[in-house]
């Protein structure tokens, strides 16, 4: 170090060097706050709103009278089922294909990668447009019931997951080294599924629950493609409820924001722990 | 016959050769090191002992048994990666015991060989202990017992302590080589480190651009290299090309200076140009002891090296190095002074011919 030898530059130095980061520092904060309420305030207002179903008095009226209506539980569980099945499928497709793709197919990761960022690229109403003109005669009539077509549902839904899915699984596939550890497993015996089950899931728990709860947090709700397919979910419920009520929707909007942020803060409490791991690591 | 046969192995990468030609016959309770430069196929030749690569031709046996087509899973090859490849979900007990749950060992029998290969290395202390709360030495240490749990055929480790630093890769070398023994379990060592192949190996396999150069024990390795790369990747060397001036005598002539040499000279005519080889620790100062080689040199400089004195110097304008012991009596001469060397007829190897158009040999 040369610290010793020139203290005075040293000090000069740091000081010209402070000035600009206490400058960044103010306009950092500035962007921030600027930032925060722009997203804060009508949350707040939608909040405050929520509170006043009842007159000259503040509340939880609206979330009661929400919670009271035949149709709000229903429509609710409806899509929280729908979110779980698409997950399972999501899981069960991306997965083993972005293992593949890692270990032996490295040259594809381009391919796959656009193919599962399409659903970005497509609206939602085009999507599902397509989805009913390809579905609606035979032989894959598929929207003929209100069943098959929250099959189909489900699975338009998985496939809008891809992207998220995708992107967590092969993150999660990056941070170990999954040839190296799938050789470890296959010479002491290990068969494909037990490789899978016991080495490369279990060390993507963190990656799979974040792409999960990315999944959760779309698929609860998702409007246009449930309204297009009549199907009876969270998304459509919403919107009428927007039509007809006028504190509901208040309500609803803060409890889906909940749900939300429930989502987001178990990631991030269940990443940290992993986290703490991987850099004690090596 | 052998225990474990590689017959005429090759395997080809689009059109390059990454190993060609291999033949090896490995005995029962072995301890092989396959030793040479970065890229000259010594893991490729590992992975298809192991099952992860098939060879593009020939056969590997494994106890009279055909296996070069059978999958990894099956065959029971311990197999150690530089890397350690602990499964980082798992304890250092569950690591170990993997291998005996994928093949369904009983609860009891599980405890039991886990608690005794956790002491084989002594790891104790360590074993709830996730791999990212160990050292890498530990790590390794892991690997090896999750690999020996299996009472694997073959043990085959693949640069091992290359991640380590310089202490620990020796003491951990020779826990390697003394558990090997103890188990009387045949190993296959990749290394690229030729001290680390010469103190731990009972033969080894030097590799060279996907060839096998020379198969021996180290002694026969270091002392009788047979190619010119042996002789210069293995321990270091003074080369020169010499002329044959009398093939019966075994004398040669370095631009001027004759050596005469013990290696057999059958076939060669004077006038042939050879390469000579002749290792640093071969020569001592003639006022000490003469023997057959005394030759008049130039001493260009020394080296100090702890134990050991390096002399820099030029023998009918070749140059070469001499290495001589250090110890406090010792009267170095002056640079730039003329002294004698000496050197028996058997230090003076002969290795390939070099062509008659004046190619050098390769290297
Ligand atoms: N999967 C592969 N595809 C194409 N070429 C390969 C592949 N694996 C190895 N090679 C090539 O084969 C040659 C031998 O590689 P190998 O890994 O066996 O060398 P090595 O002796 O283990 O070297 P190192 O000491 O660097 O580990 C190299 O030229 C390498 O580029
Ligand atoms: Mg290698």
């Amino acid at each position: 170090m040369t610290v010793s030898a020139a203290p005075t530059q040293a000090t000069v130095k740091s000081e010209t060097a402070r000035a600009p980061v206490r400058k960044n520092r103010f306009w950092s904060w500035l962007i921030f706050v600027v930032g925060a309420l722009y997203f804060l305030v009508p949350l707040a207002a939608t909040f405050y709103w929520s509170l006043r179903a009842e007159k000259d008095k503040f509340g939880f009226e609206a979330y009661r009278r929400l919670f009271a209506d035949t149709n709000f539980l229903p429509s609710f569980s409806e899509s929280i089922v729908n979110a779980i099945a698409a997950i399972l499928i999501s899981l069960l497709i991306i997965v083993p294909t972005a293992y593949w793709v890692t270990l032996r197919l490295p040259k594809l990761r381009p391919v796959i990668e656009f193919i599962t960022l399409l659903p970005f690229v497509i609206p939602a109403v085009v999507l599902v447009f397509g989805l009913i003109r390809l579905y609606s005669r035979p032989p894959l009539l598929l929207t003929a019931t209100y069943d098959s077509s929250r099959i189909l549902l489900v699975c338009v839904y998985a496939a809008l997951s891809f992207p998220y899915m995708f992107r967590a699984v092969d993150n999660g596939l990056r941070a170990m080294d999954v040839r190296t550890l799938t050789e470890a497993a296959q010479s002491l015996g290990a068969s494909w599924p037990t490789i899978l089950f016991r080495v490369i899931f279990p060390n993507l728990r963190v990656a799979l629950l974040s792409g999960a709860l990315l999944t959760f947090a779309i698929v609860i709700g998702e409007l246009t493609i449930a309204l297009f397919m009549a199907q009876h979910t969270l998304g459509p419920y919403m919107a009428n409820l927007t039509r007809s009520k006028v504190y509901e929707p208040s309500a609803m909007a803060i409890v889906a924001f909940a749900i939300t942020w429930a989502a987001m803060g178990i990631i991030q409490l269940i990443g940290r722990g992993q986290q703490g791991q991987i850099a004690g690591g090596h | 016959m052998a225990y474990l046969t590689l017959s005429n192995i090759s395997k080809q990468f689009g059109d390059t050769y990454a190993v060609q030609d291999f033949n090896l016959d490995v005995e029962k309770g072995e301890f092989v090191s396959f030793l040479g430069p970065s890229g000259c196929g010594k893991t490729t030749t590992l992975r298809m002992i192991a099952g992860f690569e098939t060879p593009t031709d020939g056969a590997i046996a494994l106890g009279g048994a055909d296996i070069t087509n059978k999958p990894p899973n099956q065959r029971k090859m311990g197999m150690i990666f530089q890397s350690y490849a602990l499964f980082p979900n798992m304890t250092v007990a569950q690591n170990i015991g993997f291998g005996l749950r994928v093949r369904k060992d009983s609860k009891a029998d599980i405890q039991e060989r886990v608690r005794e290969m956790i002491s084989l290395v002594n790891l104790e202390k360590h074993a709830e202990k996730y791999p990212y709360q160990l050292s890498g030495g530990q790590q390794q240490r892991v690997s090896l017992a999750r690999a020996l749990a299996i009472r694997p055929d073959v043990l085959l480790l693949d640069e091992p302590l290359s991640a380590l630093d310089a202490k620990i890769r020796v003491s951990l070398r020779a826990q390697i080589r003394e558990i090997q023994r103890k188990l009387g379990i045949t190993a296959i060592f990749v290394t690229h480190d030729q001290e680390e192949a010469l103190s731990i190996s009972d033969r080894i396999v030097v590799m060279y651009d996907g060839n096998v150069e020379q198969v021996g024990t180290p002694f026969e390795i270091y002392n009788f290299p047979t190619t010119t790369f042996v002789a210069n990747f293995v321990g270091s060397l003074n080369t020169a090309v010499a002329e044959v001036t009398d093939p019966a005598k075994g004398l040669l002539s370095v631009n001027g200076v004759q050596f005469s040499s013990a290696a057999k000279m059958d076939g060669l005519q004077k006038g042939d140009n050879v390469r000579i080889a002749i290792r640093p620790e071969r020569f001592s100062f003639a006022s000490e002891v003469r023997k057959a080689n005394v030759v008049d040199c130039r001493i260009e400089n020394i080296t100090f090296l702890g134990s050991v004195v390096r002399v820099h110097m030029l023998i009918g304008n070749s140059s070469f190095t001499m290495d001589t012991f250090n110890y406090p009596s010792l009267e170095l001469p002056r640079i730039g002074a003329t002294e004698q060397v000496t050197c028996s007829r058997e230090a003076v190897l002969l290795l390939e011919e070099v062509r008659a158009n004046g190619h050098e040999p390769k290297l």
